[in-house]
């Protein structure tokens, strides 16, 4: 089953336009490389230690098989020089070499999927597909509307910041929450993530996504929430008094679920940020602005990323 | 022996090239094309100094040992900086 | 110069400059920063017992984890090892002494000093809390609690502690390359001398750039510079006041000393595991030529890994990709040598005294930390394990194994250190005692592993364990169990410290007394010698020339020493491609070693290649140059190291407070100033004799004299101080947008004043040049002027610059800038200032020493002798360089 799996994502990764499937969350390729990792790694650890060990008691002293090995000892005073077995050694490095260097590799084309994330056609089709499972059992009507209207199909793309101690997080429209992230089950979360003041770093245990928050800097991360139900966000990064307890809720809810508060917030906002990005999923950069504002950290905050 | 005329040479040299570093901002170059002048002036610096360590710090007369020890904290640095700022490109 | 009293004596310990006092004196000392540091994790061990605040509270909390960290990593670890180094490099390599014995203490006293200084942070409200990797901007003023007066003090003690790891490289390589026992090539130096020489060099280039972070943040308390913190509130501009690369830059000078500094901690480890496996497996190390290559390839590879520290930091996808690859990269040598020692077992007669224990013991944990390790080179898997507990156990693991590796050494080397053998069975039991605890503590982490760093809330998580599948039923563990034994792993490992202490201190006075050599198959020279050794290690002087160590009578050294120039008895490759040659050091002559039988078997005998050696040659040393060359034996007293140590310490006190204003800090400065000026002058005063050995193997630095080669092993250790300056100029500048920079140098910031002080800088070059071809040709005018000439120039330097600056300060009228244009007002102020303003004080040390010279040339001094002009030369003419790439860069770029 593993082994399937491994394939036919190792596939995947290669051809992402090409597959129709789900779009493998960041949970799903961590999950599998650990796991690989763990099984191999726990069994090159129980040889190698085993195999010292057992060296270790065979050539032991007195009882041991090296008492009449025929050999030379090492002597005071000489100039050091080496034992043979040089031929082994390459042996024993050559195996591990290739252990250890087919195992990155392979980890490094998930790389490059985390990296450039989904390819939009996959996140499209995903969001389809819900669209359809969204339809079987709620109504029919909602979902249509929703799959034709394309645009609610893109990714969320939302704000982070990290403030000491807490994290913010700002919608596409300048809604602004503090200590809670909502968003949609089956969708593609872009994060954009920076910090008002200290080096903090945001990552969520389950969701396997994980970001640097460097003030005057952007990083991103993304991830796809495959089940509703509340997440914890956590601070990796030591970021003074308060690091232990800078926390967020995920919460993940039901694509309608998440319209119909989105929709409320759009109100919200819209007189939040006196009118200046009302339109969902509306310019981004005006939402980068406004977000920044309601922050209230001053004109420094709202620096843009390093452009060279 | 009678270095003395080398070591007044290469103060002639030296003294020049810094001359010529001022002349490149003075006649506007850096305006003109910013990235060229940048080169150049970076050039003559390294030649600079290049020459000071060669033949006032004598690393020419040297075991070339000295040399790498020089040049190893050299590209040390030089490595940091690039990388770095590479880095955030 | 004093005599120096017995051990018994109290008087003995601050006035040594013996290598072996002052590696017991180390080991001591670190031995004291590792209950210090053990007593704080165990305190924060305990608040994790319960996932909640409730023993230390927050601030407490993290101050306890941060100054555990830097405790651990700078004033434990590398010290203990050193102490080690101290003792037997020398010894291994067939010296009396380091090459400056002096500066040795100094070294130590600044070691100790600093970790006083860092135990009086504790008492200034706060010690530092932002964790011992210190990043940006909380390691700033702004964002730590309080005054942030300890975490000034901790910063500047970190400093001291660097100033003493740089002053002791400086020593150990110049030791390593001029001292060396006749016939003894590099690479036939034994493995512990070897990793101490690689870990040396790592040292020199690494903590020079931790040098310029720690110079720079101290700015940044202090002088109210910008370089760590990413918001400025600039006078006059408002538009792009700040300063993007803030953090980043921190995490790049911090992680490019940084992982070569974890190998600076493992590498001692590992010499002394290859030299307790060599002894008691009684085999050869296993592929011996390919274990010091890949130590070669691992020092050289760890300066470009730095970034897998900063994975998830946005750096871009090359660079992710070119330090995953440098990263796997760097994990092979270490497969290699692993191998090499496991198979060095193989038909040995292995005796599991204390010492082997350990080292297997650290061999087998470092196995498990390296595979961890793998695991965190994989760029996606890293990602979710950053900041989490498997970097913590993943790090302790291959760092505590490492010190697990360094008490087996201990072990080892007690009894050549008092004469004394310990109680093996207590060793044993410290051993079994040590690996339970150590187990106990550090597995669990991986259990725990999704459990924040530096976190004590970790309330929630829980680890399951699913047999349903065997009708088992499914588990869910919540964490605090794995804390809890985590916890009571540490308490254990403590405890098994105490075994050791009263082991180590009850065989002192009841022990069995041990001869020269306790280990059967040990063959390094420190065997050969009485335990202890003499004060001068060998009675007579030992020699590898004929293949094995042999010791010379005078008679014979003298005999060799002249009868072998002009190389006519070179067996191979007559002349040598270095030394030689130098016309300063003229002293070498090229000798041939008869025979070099072991050539072919021991070593890499390729041309070209770094451990390659064209022709063996020895060198005629003529004794110290210059001032005191008394004949007689060699000194080994002095008290002025132990009072600029004292005195190094009240300025740094009074500097981590100074910006209060307050007289206590201000006053404390002076003094300290005052006393650091004054006791150098009286050790540069002091007569103190350390003779270079007639008889020496001195590849590939032959013809270099120690104080040469001393000095310019220094200014690399400072060109990469400058170029960590210079780089971070750069790096915020690239961050900041290169061109737009230029909004935030005032159009009064003209070209003029810069090319000036080239001139000037030129100038006074040219003037020391003149003063030495003066000296040589016996011109006490020549030299007088010619001092005089560079003093006044330098002088003129310093003014310019000064003028300079107060127009720049008080810009009056300027729009742009109203307040004025000072180190406070933007990033590119702060940048000029700093950079040009380090530049400056290395002009006005070197002004300092200019004129004691100037002096002593007054007094007839340098007449035919224009060594000391020449080398203080060499800095000038750096001095010199580094201000030929400041002034386009800060002046017309
Ligand atoms: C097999 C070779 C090794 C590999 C591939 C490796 C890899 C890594 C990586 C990628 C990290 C960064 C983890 C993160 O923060 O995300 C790390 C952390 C660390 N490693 Fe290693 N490592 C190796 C061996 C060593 C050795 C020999 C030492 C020291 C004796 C060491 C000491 C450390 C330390 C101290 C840290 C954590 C620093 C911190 O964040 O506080 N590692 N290692
Ligand atoms: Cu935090
Ligand atoms: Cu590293």
């Amino acid at each position: 089953m593993l082994g399937v799996h491994t394939v036919s994502s190792f596939i995947l990764a290669w051809f992402p336009v090409a597959h129709a499937g789900d779009v493998r969350a960041p949970a799903d390729v961590f999950n599998e490389i650990f796991t690989v990792f763990l099984v191999l790694g726990t069994a090159v650890g129980v040889v190698v230690v085993g195999y010292t060990l057992y060296n270790a008691y065979k050539y032991r002293d007195g009882a041991g098989d090296g008492v009449d090995a025929d050999v030379e000892r090492p002597q005071m005073g000489e100039i050091p020089t080496g034992g043979g077995g040089g031929k082994k050694l390459f042996l024993s490095l050559t195996i591990s070499a290739i252990i250890v260097v087919g195992l990155i590799l392979w980890t490094y084309v998930s790389l490059l999927y985390i990296e450039t994330g989904p390819s939009s056609q996959q996140a499209q089709q995903q969001a389809l597909d819900n669209a359809g499972i969204a339809s079987a059992s709620e109504s029919d009507a909602a979902a249509q509307a929703q799959a034709n209207q394309s645009g609610e199909l893109n990714p969320i793309t939302i704000d982070v910041i990290g403030h000491q101690f807490s994290w913010q997080f700002v919608y596409p429209n300048g809604h602004t929450t503090t200590g809670e992230l909502r968003v949609p089950q089956n969708r593609l979360i872009e994060l954009n993530v920076t910090s008002a003041d200290v080096f903090h770093n945001i990552g969520s245990p389950e969701l396997r996504f994980k970001a640097d928050a460097v003030p005057g800097q952007e990083t991103d991360a993304w991830f796809v929430a495959k089940q509703t139900g509340t997440y914890q966000a956590n601070c990796y990064e030591l970021c003074g008094s308060g690091h232990s307890y800078m926390t967020a809720d995920i919460r993940v809810v039901t694509q309608n679920g998440y319209d119909q508060w989105y929709d409320r917030t759009n109100e919200t906002a819209g007189n939040e940020t006196g009118g200046n990005a009302t339109e969902a999923g509306g310019n981004e950069s005006a939402s980068i602005e406004s977000a920044r504002v309601t922050a209230g950290s001053g004109p420094a905050a709202a620096q843009q990323v390093i452009t060279p | 022996m009678s270095h003395t005329k080398l070591y007044a040479a290469i103060y002639v040299v030296l003294f020049a090239f810094a001359t010529i570093q001022a002349v490149v901002e003075y006649a506007g170059f850096l305006e003109q094309s910013y990235w060229l002048a940048f080169w150049a002036i970076i050039v003559l610096s390294v030649i600079k100094a290049v020459i000071v360590a060669a033949y006032y710090q004598h690393l020419r007369w040297e075991p070339r040992a000295v040399s790498y020890l020089v040049v190893g904290g050299v590209v040390a640095a030089v490595a940091l900086t690039a990388a770095a700022s590479f880095s955030i490109t | 110069m004093s005599e120096l009293p017995p051990k018994s004596s109290i008087k003995r310990w601050f006035l040594t400059t013996n290598h072996k006092d002052i590696g017991v004196l180390y080991l001591i000392t670190a031995l004291f920063f590792l209950i210090f540091g053990g007593l704080l994790a165990l305190l924060f061990r305990i608040e994790l017992l319960s996932p909640a605040a409730d023993f230390l509270g927050e601030t407490g909390y993290n101050q306890a984890v941060s100054a555990h960290g830097l405790l651990m990593v700078f004033w434990f670890i590398s010290p203990f090892a050193f102490g080690f180094a101290n003792y037997v490099v020398p010894l291994q390599i067939g010296a009396d002494d380091l090459a400056f014995p002096r500066l040795n203490a100094l070294s130590y006293w600044f070691y100790l000093f600093s970790g006083l200084l860092f135990g009086v942070s504790f008492f200034q409200g706060q010690t530092f809390s932002g964790g011992w990797t210190m990043y940006a901007p909380l390691n700033t003023p702004t964002y730590l609690p309080g005054e942030a007066l300890g975490a000034t003090t901790v910063v500047l003690a970190l400093i001291m502690f660097v100033t003493a790891v740089t002053l002791g490289s400086v020593n150990f390589l110049t030791t390593m390359y001029r001292m060396r026992a006749e016939g003894l090539r590099m690479r036939d130096l034994p493995l512990f001398s070897i990793s101490i020489n690689l870990t040396v060099w790592m040292m020199l280039f690494a903590f020079a750039a931790l040098l310029a972070a720690l110079m720079i943040l101290t700015s940044d308390h202090i002088l109210g510079t910008h370089y760590f913190s990413y918001q400025i509130d600039g006078a006059g501009i408002t538009q792009g006041a700040n300063n993007p690369g803030a953090s980043l830059l921190w995490a790049h000078l911090f992680w490019f000393f940084g992982h070569p500094e974890v190998y600076i901690v493992f590498f001692p480890a590992l010499g002394i595991m290859a030299e307790c496996f060599q002894t008691f497996t009684g085999r050869r190390i296993v592929g011996r030529k390919w274990f010091i290559i890949a130590m070669v390839l691992v020092a050289l590879q760890s300066f470009i890994v730095w970034m897998h520290h900063m994975f998830l930091t946005g750096i871009n996808l090359q660079i992710k990709t070119i330090f995953m690859a440098t990263t796997i990269g760097i994990s092979l040598p270490f497969d290699l040598m692993v191998f090499s020692l496991i198979y060095t077992m193989i038909k040995g007669r292995i005796r599991f005294t204390t010492p082997f224990l350990f080292s297997l013991g650290a061999l087998i944990v470092f196995i498990l930390g390296g595979i961890t390790g793998v695991f965190l080179g994989a760029v996606v898997l890293d990602y979710q394990f950053r900041g989490t507990y498997w970097v913590v156990a993943h790090f302790h693991y291959v760092m505590v194994g490492g010190a697990t590796a360094l008490f087996g050494g201990l072990y080892y080397w007690y009894p050549k250190i008092t004469g004394k053998m310990y109680d093996e069975f207590l060793g044993k039991v410290h051993f079994g005692v040590f690996m339970l605890g150590f187990n106990l503590l550090y597995f669990p982490m991986f259990l725990a592993w999704e459990t924040p760093r530096r976190v004590f809330d970790y309330g929630g998580l829980s680890t399951t364990i699913d047999l349903s599948a065997l009708e088992l039923g499914v588990y869910v563990i919540p964490y605090e169990v794995w804390h809890n034994m985590s916890t009571i792993g540490a308490a254990i490992l403590g405890a098994s410290f105490l075994i050791m202490f009263y082991n180590l201190f009850v065989s002192y006075w009841h022990g069995e007394e041990v001869g020269d050599n306790p280990w059967a198959y040990a063959t390094s020279a420190e065997w050969a010698v009485s335990s202890p050794p003499p004060l001068e290690n060998f009675h007579d002087t030992p020699s590898y020339a004929s293949g094995r160590l042999e010791f010379l009578d005078d008679e014979e050294v003298a005999a060799r020493s002249s009868g072998s120039s002009g190389g006519g008895l070179a067996g191979h490759g007559a002349t040598a491609t270095d030394g030689g040659t130098s016309t300063d050091g003229g002293t070498s002559t090229d000798g041939g070693k008869p025979g070099s039988a072991t050539a072919a078997s021991s070593g890499v005998q390729s041309g070209g290649g770094a451990l390659a050696r064209a022709g063996p040659e020895t060198a005629l040393g003529t004794g110290t140059p210059g001032e005191h060359g008394h004949d007689g034996h060699a000194d080994h007293a002095s008290l002025w190291p132990f009072i600029v140590g004292i005195a190094g310490f009240v300025l740094f006190l009074g500097l981590s407070g100074i910006r209060t204003g307050g007289t206590f800090y201000t006053s404390l400065t002076v003094v300290g100033a005052v006393g650091v000026f004054g006791s150098f002058v009286g050790m540069a005063q002091e007569p103190f004799h350390a003779p270079e050995p007639l008889l020496a193997e001195r590849w590939p630095y032959g013809g270099v004299e120690k104080m040469k080669l001393g000095m310019w092993t220094f200014l690399a250790s400072d060109i990469v101080l400058f170029g960590a300056f210079i780089g971070s100029y750069v790096f915020v500048r690239v961050a900041y947008g290169w061109e737009e920079w230029h909004h935030l140098i005032p159009e009064a910031h003209v070209t003029m004043p810069g090319l000036i002080n080239t001139y000037l800088l030129l100038t006074s070059s040219f003037a020391v040049v003149l003063a030495m071809v003066a000296a040589e040709k016996e011109s006490r005018k020549g030299v007088l002027l010619s001092l005089g000439a560079t003093f006044a120039l330098g002088v003129g330097f310093l003014i310019n610059k000064a003028m300079e600056w107060d127009h720049l300060f008080n810009l009056h009228g300027s729009e742009a800038f109203p307040h004025g244009w000072d180190l406070t007002t933007n990033l590119a102020s702060s940048t000029f200032y700093l950079t040009t303003g380090l530049h400056g004080a290395h002009v006005a040390i070197g002004l300092i020493m200019v004129a004691y010279m100037f002096l002593r040339a007054w007094n007839g001094a340098y007449m035919g002798d224009e060594k000391p002009i020449e080398y203080f030369g060499l800095y000038w003419h750096l001095v010199d360089i580094v201000w030929l790439f400041l002034f386009p860069l800060f002046y017309i770029l």
